[in-house]
């Protein structure tokens, strides 16, 4: 199923319009419900969807989502939906959570050296921007 | 007659021109009192500066009727000439008028169609535009009746049912 596809199909406007009321609701819950059922979805566009839902709250639970966790936003396995996330991040106006998070993520012990190196990418990335 | 009676005579003639001042008057001829042995010469043998004159068309004198007659058809004529001429004139610039305005009821008639082509390019737009803003704000309306939902018990739910059908959706296209 390609974009235009997506763009007419019911169901896809759907799960699109509880993604965006997501990433407005004031509940930290949506967080949670984001990260449960969006980022484990295997269809590339929601997935793509709720990475960028969670770097638009701009919270440090969403941002650590979306950075530190493995196959998650900047480290999914889909190339679209890891440079979309990243692109989502350079466009934050406030970036000091999100530096936060990366540095966390690059000091920290306890993540993959992956995780580590994508997030130490994207923080140089976020410094020159 | 005898010598003496013809001297008289000839010095009569030639001292007493009042015999002669008519002939003189009548005549440009300056010779026309001359005249040998009583021969007066009546007739001028130049022409006549008076008769010139005469000869001359005159709207007043000497003409007959059949003349007068041409010379009316002539004017006439010539009246019923610039008449035409005038008429011809009045037609020319009645034309004239007429393609102006042809040409500015033309240019009037194409900016109007300029104007209503702008007008409903202006009537799409705004209808367009009216359409599509009501299917936005139905989208805004639905997404910002959501947000107040708890995510947990109501939007949940729905994600979960909504993602399913999508999935299932993409099984029957693939």
């Amino acid at each position: 199923m390609n974009k235009d596809m997506f763009k007419n199909n019911k169901n896809f406007s759907k799960v699109s319009n509880i993604i965006e009321s997501l990433t407005i609701n004031p509940s930290p819950d949506s967080v949670a419900v984001l990260e449960e059922i969006g980022t484990n979805s295997s269809i590339d566009e929601v997935r793509e969807m709720t990475s960028r839902a969670l770097v638009k709250r701009n919270e440090h639970d969403s941002l650590n989502v979306v950075i530190s966790n493995r196959g998650k936003g900047i480290n999914d396995m889909s190339t679209i939906v890891a440079m979309s996330t990243i692109n989502e991040l350079l466009s934050l106006e406030n970036k000091e959570e999100a530096m936060k998070v990366l540095e966390s993520t690059i000091s920290s012990e306890g993540f993959d050296e992956e995780v580590k190196e994508n997030a130490r990418s994207v923080k140089a990335l976020m410094a020159l921007s | 007659m005898s010598a003496i009676e013809k001297i008289n005579q000839l010095s009569h003639r030639i001292f007493n021109t009042s015999v002669t001042e008519q002939n003189v008057a009548r005549t440009s001829n300056p010779f026309a009192a001359s005249n040998f042995q009583k021969n007066i010469l009546t007739e001028d043998v130049f022409e006549s500066s008076k008769k010139k004159e005469e000869n001359k068309i005159s709207f007043t004198g000497n003409l007959t009727a059949h003349s007068k007659r041409v010379y009316s058809t002539f004017v006439g004529s010539i009246n019923d000439f610039g008449s035409r001429f005038y008429e011809g004139i009045q037609s020319l610039v009645s034309l004239g008028n007429k393609m102006k305005e042809g040409i500015v009821n033309t240019w009037n008639k194409i900016h109007e169609l300029g104007q209503k082509e702008v007008s409903l390019e202006g009537a799409k737009d705004i209808l367009s535009r009216d359409i599509s803003s009501f299917f936005v704000n139905g989208r805004e309306r639905e997404i910002s009746k959501m947000s107040k939902m708890d995510p947990i018990s109501e939007i949940k739910p729905m994600f979960s049912e909504a993602l399913s059908a999508l999935e299932a959706d993409m099984v029957m296209v693939a």
